[in-house]
């Protein structure tokens, strides 16, 4: 038996969008087949590796596990909306400038995440960002300099 | 996923009431359901959604202990200043559950919804029989891979193990749940498999967890979470303890002591017979760790789980002395 | 050929970051860090479909049925593809080049040899209808026993290999009269690439001419494959990969699930996406094959080896053949008199394992880089000394020079920036609390691997320089040393320099496999570049036109985007204004690496198959690249938990085109190899023969709090036997040696030798 669609109002990244989906259409899918923003990286599907994480309401959060209906009135931020005014955020300068990636198909989610993993108050030291960024896995290995990347961002920011 | 319709619960009453119409299933965190769904194993006809209720986030602390609101972030419980202090071991149990994301997204009601790991209740397409989903389908994980399975608390239809880290810390301090006006233990609220595995929580259709209560004391002040797993982080236990201890006023003798265990159980497992032997001793290693061997009294292996018999009382152990060494 | 302007590749190269040997940073980087890179199956198409694939759920038998009906008739559903409607395919030729049987190809399947094998596939509207019909369809089996592993009774002993068979001296007289002698096994499971960017792709047709959006390894052997598969002509297949999630060795060819999505389109005649779930990821194609070994050494009392005898054996799937050369590692490291090695593979119920990374020398190193570590313990002699005494200054196997090694450097370097000399030779004899501590140190290897590339570079009229080629870049660095490379070369700013890499159309590659894509590379750059470089000297030279025309100079010289003499006096113009008074919009020239004589079939057969790739033994020396790893474990004594604290590894990859891209891939290597140690292990249920642990959350990779800081030293030189500019491999060395580190750490820590990969608690308990 199937379910009607039924209409979604997204705000994304400072964006309106209406969408129609079925109840099902996850966050993710929704963003990455519905509206091209595709930043959004797809690794598992299953809250297993952070490829997906964005920011909803400010706080990170799996967008795989969202269902898009379930955020309509809410604020979603995703690595297509994280640089002002076309200058980079301080994370991903910091990406950038300490080589925090290599293949780049988890950094969106390593990025999203370390914003907020800053924001929590959870960078105060290395072991602390290596505990608060475990949940986004990099299988080509780029954890030291993800640390490093954080680490000074956190300066950064909090300078 | 199978098709499903979406509700957006106003209130209380109206996500109770929608939840009590068959095939609908309340929907917070999404962070098991969703999973479960795409799995196969979850097959709802409506989601309620209950993340947009208000007036149930709240953490509340008063002298009797806490009371935190069933929708509660688990990160916000973890970081929150007065659960840190007077409840340490819950603190400690929720930030290392899981990620940070999944922590922002799972709800502490939800929390104790969660569902097992094991694989095979994981995977009908492949393995049609599992009694959890299917009773009377039989158990694909005896004769398995059982590596992560219970060893304490199973039964012939089922030795999944209890996944959570949250209710292990809840249940050595007594909390309570509250199902709106009905209030039940935590250690009720979690039911042993038996013959009916599909059965996990004392629930029933159009009930809601509406908040946590735990009971403040001493020994949840003076407490700990203590997980041990093969990777670092973002992984389940290979057995984990809550422990929370009081001493009398010579700083060496236990008035009170707490003890249950994660990772090893077809539940959260309260593991009083430790607790017994030790209250009114002085705290000394070797009684310690000849008591923390009660812990797994009982327990039964399917091989490749017998590492949990050796290694949860070593993990016990070490819980209760670390929270010796601060006194 | 001369090579101008080359480097030290040592501390003093890269003093600029913009020229090779520079520590420029990633040139794709900015699109990665802010979403912008679209990822193959990221192109938004009109009509897209989606596909989804059905796995076998036995792993020996036959389907004997396949209930389509109620899939057919859900919402969305276009297709619903199986054995019997599929369009049948002509079968491809493999890696080398072999002619293919002569029976027809289906990529979906009614004899079944393993579990999560494809047989059937559903196209919908959309993802989400795809996948609730995949889940409607019902198919049943006659199920016939598996052999599930390499310790199943049915397995037996295998196929001797005889290809790996390595002898000289008489190892086994040798071992039997050896004062010293040490016997033991080595095991290692099932491991997966686990690349973050699953597989999966979009195929799109129009007419006969297939464009296909994938991550690839390798766009021109993938584009043969497809070509083969659908009888259309070579050119007529376009592979795109502008960027690829991490491969590991797992995207370098065309799979089956790439036949089902290119069949789907051609029969619906709309472009098709099909990827895969993550726990199709774990059969959908081969991780690294479960490996057995058994490493003898006969040896004097004072450590000397005398006789070594390998024997070692690898799965493999019921009807393709993988081997994962066991005794490479084996036969090189060591300077031995007397050598026995060889290895059987046997066949199970299982996809055919693949490629991950350093396919071969990974295992090898387990076994003799461990063997060794024993040896010392037995003769009691440091783990690091013992090393020394057996150093092999010729390569034992081939008896030729090494072109470089910089092994013993790698040892002094690392032992003394670990503090090794610190270490008190005891097990047991570190501890800090409830923590015994472990040192432990093992060397590793990579062949050099060489094959041909080319390039084309222009100046174009803005004075900017566009390079393009078929190679990819999946993380390794490609488009940042082109662009260091054609920028050195040409004498412009990197930032005016654009590489365009990732497309079938461009100017042809092999495979980015092997370690062997940049050397080839930059070898063709550099070549083209000089080329460019050449004529736009020449018309500046002699076009009357020109404003260097009445200085009738020899030669110039360019820097920095301008042109002048290189006694500094006459005129000092840009490219571009060059360009413009000569009446040129652009300059090109194509190079490549290949021999003079090569025909249009022999160019073919090289981008396309592996065939042509010389030998790391050819001519005079043996080349491979050498590192030495120096690692600290922390076991707790009642957990058995292992957590890696400290990692100083000296590598020799000879000169660095971009240190900093090549320490971030010598790390990545360094905490795969971390995983493999201690956490990865594909786990089968041996009653199906099912991996049941596939999935991020079972099958353990490291997390960021699995992983210390980790320093990394570069000791070599360039080596010109190697590559044109002096490099040697990079992405799969580090890798090597680093699970044999940390094993002989945690003896060192605890007294208990764990042969059996990954060393987990309960092995420790």
């Amino acid at each position: 038996m199937t379910k009607t669609t039924i209409p979604v109002h997204l705000d994304i990244n400072g964006h309106h969008h209406e969408l129609q989906l079925e109840p099902r259409v996850t966050l993710l899918d929704a963003l990455r087949d519905r509206l091209g923003l595709t930043g959004t990286k797809k690794g598992c599907d299953h809250g297993q590796c952070g490829a997906c994480t964005v920011h909803v309401d400010g706080e990170r959060v799996l967008a795989c596990l969202t269902l898009a209906a379930q955020v309509e009135g809410r604020t979603v931020t995703t690595i297509e909306g994280l640089a002002r005014e076309g200058e980079p955020h301080p994370v991903q300068a910091a990406f950038l400038e300490q080589d925090a990636f290599q293949c780049g198909y988890c950094t969106p989610g390593q990025i999203m995440s370390a914003v907020a993993c800053i924001r929590e108050g959870h960078a105060g030291s290395d072991d602390e960002i290596r505990e608060y960024m475990a949940g986004n896995l990099c299988r080509c290995g780029a954890y030291p300099h993800i640390v490093a990347a954080v680490r000074q961002a956190a300066l950064e920011v909090a300078s | 996923m199978r098709d499903f319709s979406y509700l957006r619960a106003g209130s209380v009453d109206a996500a109770r009431q929608a939840a009590a119409l068959p095939g609908a299933m309340l929907f917070a965190g999404g962070t098991t359901l969703i999973d479960l769904a795409k799995c196969g194993v979850a097959e709802p006809e409506t989601l309620v959604d209950i993340t947009h209720l208000e007036g149930l986030n709240g953490i509340e602390l008063n002298e009797r202990g806490a009371t935190i609101g069933a929708l509660a972030k688990t990160s916000h419980v973890a970081d929150h200043a007065g659960i840190k202090s007077r409840f340490p071991a819950v603190s400690e149990a929720l930030w290392q559950a899981a990620s940070a994301q999944i922590r922002n997204m799972a709800t502490i009601g939800g929390n104790l919804m969660q569902r097992t790991r094991c694989p095979y209740f994981r995977d009908p397409a492949n393995f049609p029989a599992c009694n959890k989903r299917e009773p009377g389908s039989g158990c694909s994980a005896v004769g398995g891979v059982t590596r992560g399975h219970a060893v304490l608390g199973t039964s012939g239809a089922c030795i999944a193990m209890y996944p959570g880290d949250l209710a292990v810390a809840l249940v050595a301090f007594d909390a309570i749940v509250h199902l709106g006006d009905r209030q039940v233990s935590v250690d009720d609220f979690f039911l042993l498999p038996g013959t009916t595995p599909d059965r996990e929580h004392a629930i029933e259709p159009g009930e809601m967890i509406t908040a946590i209560e735990i009971p403040g004391s001493a020994a949840a002040r003076r407490s700990t979470y203590l997980k041990i797993r093969d990777r670092q982080s973002y992984e389940f236990a290979a057995a984990s303890a809550a422990v929370g201890i009081e001493f009398e006023a010579d700083g060496r003798t236990i008035r009170d002591l707490r003890v249950a265990l994660g990772g090893v159980a077809t539940k959260p497992w309260r593991a009083r017979a430790v607790e017994d032997a030790l209250k009114g001793k002085v705290l000394e290693p070797d009684a310690v760790r000849a008591a923390s061997l009660l812990a797994i009294e009982g327990a039964v292996d399917h091989g490749a789980n017998h590492y949990k018999i050796e290694l949860a009382p070593r993990v016990v152990a070490r819980a209760i002395l670390k929270m010796g060494e601060t006194a | 050929m001369t090579v101008r302007n080359i480097r030290h590749g040592d501390a003093s190269d890269g003093a600029l970051a913009e020229v090779v040997g520079g520590r420029l940073s990633r040139v794709d980087g900015p699109a990665k860090i802010t979403g912008a890179a679209k990822y193959a199956v990221e192109q938004q198409l009109e009509g897209l479909a989606y596909a989804v694939l059905v796995e076998s759920t036995i792993a020996s038998g036959k389907v004997r049925a396949i209930d389509t009906e109620e899939a057919q008739a859900a919402p969305g559903v276009l297709q619903v593809l199986t054995p019997d409607t599929i369009i049948s395919l002509k079968p491809a030729s493999d890696w080398f080049g072999t002619p293919p049987p002569d029976k027809p190809y289906c990529p979906l399947v009614r004899d079944i040899t393993f579990s999560g094998q494809h047989v059937a596939a559903v196209v919908a509207e959309t993802f989400e209808q795809a996948v609730a019909a995949a889940a409607l369809l019902k198919v049943s089996y006659d199920e016939t026993p598996a052999i599930v592993d390499l310790s199943d009774a049915k397995a037996g002993d295998g196929i001797p290999i005889d290809a790996m068979t390595k002898e000289w001296g008489d190892a086994q007289a040798a071992f039997a009269s050896a004062p010293v002698r040490i016997c033991a096994a080595y095991n290692t499971p099932r491991e997966y690439q686990a690349p973050m960017e699953p597989h999966g792709l979009i195929a799109r047709w129009e007419g006969d001419h297939l464009t296909v959006w994938e991550p690839s390894q390798w766009l021109d052997g993938m584009a043969r494959t497809y070509a083969e598969w659908f009888g259309v002509p070579f050119e007529n297949v376009r592979l795109v990969s502008p960027y690829i999630g991490g491969g590991f060795g797992s995207k370098a060819l065309a799979l089956s699930h790439g036949a089902v999505a290119a069949s789907a389109a051609k029969m619906l005649g709309r472009p098709v996406r099909l990827v895969m779930t993550r726990p199709q990821t774990f059969t959908g194609y081969g991780g690294r094959a479960a490996t057995r070994q058994t490493v003898t050494i006969g040896a004097d009392r004072q450590g000397k080896i005398q006789s070594i005898v390998h024997r070692g054996v690898n799965e493999t799937s019921v009807d393709g053949m993988w081997v994962e050369p066991l005794g490479s590692v084996t036969s090189i490291m060591y300077a031995t008199p007397n050598f026995s090695s060889r290895q059987n593979v046997v066949r199970v119920n299982s996809v055919v394992p693949g490629a991950m990374r350093a396919p071969g020398e990974n295992p090898s190193a387990f076994g003799i880089e461990s063997a060794i570590d024993e040896l010392a313990y037995e003769v009691g002699i440091d783990p690091l000394e013992i090393r020394l005494r057996n150093y092999a200054e010729q390569d034992p196997e081939a008896k030729k020079a090494w072109s470089t090694r910089q092994l013993r450097e790698a040892f002094a370097t690392g032992a003394e920036r670990f503090g090794w000399s610190r270490r008190t030779p005891e097990p047991r004899s570190m501890r800090d609390g409830n923590q015994l501590i472990g040192w432990g140190v093992a060397a590793g290897t990579y062949p050099v691997r060489r094959a041909y590339g080319e390039a084309i570079v222009r100046i174009l009229a803005d004075g900017s320089v566009e390079v393009e080629s078929s190679s990819i870049d999946m993380g390794q660095g490609t488009y940042t040393i082109l662009v260091q490379t054609a920028a050195e070369t040409v004498g412009v700013p990197a930032d005016n320099v654009v590489v365009k890499l990732g497309d079938s159309r461009f100017p042809r590659a092999g495979v980015a496999g092997g370690s062997r894509l940049a050397g080839v590379m930059t070898g063709a750059v550099y070549k083209a570049a000089t080329s460019a470089l050449d004529q736009l000297i020449g018309l500046a030279i002699s076009d009357p036109r020109s404003p260097f025309h009445a200085l009738q100079a020899n030669t110039l010289v360019v820097a920095n985007g301008r042109i002048s003499s290189p006694r500094g006096d006459g005129p000092d113009v840009s490219i571009s204004e060059l360009l413009k008074s000569v009446g040129r919009d652009h300059i090109e020239a194509t190079g490549d690496t290949m021999p003079a004589n090569s025909t249009p079939e022999d160019r073919y057969k090289n981008y396309t198959t592996i065939a042509m790739a010389l030998p790391h033994t050819e001519g005079d020396y043996s080349r491979h690249s050498w590192c030495a790893h120096f690692i600290e474990v922390r076991v707790d004594e009642d957990f058995g938990t292992v957590r890696v604290s400290r990692v100083v590894s000296a590598l020799d990859s000879g000169r660095l085109y971009n240190p900093k891209l090549a320490e971030s891939q010598w790390k990545g290597g360094i905490i795969m190899g971390i995983g493999q140690a201690l956490l990865e292990e594909g786990i089968v249920d041996r009653r199906h023969g099912r991996i049941v642990n596939n999935n991020l959350a079972d099958y353990l990779v490291p997390t960021n709090a699995d992983i210390p800081d980790i320093e990394v030293i570069s000791v070599g030189i360039p080596d010109l036997h190697s590559s044109v500019l002096g490099g040697k491999g990079v992405g799969e060395l580090a890798i090597v040696g680093v699970a044999p580190a940390i094993a002989n750490a945690v003896f060192h820590a605890t007294g208990k030798r764990v042969r059996d990969l990954p060393i987990t608690l309960e092995k420790l308990i």
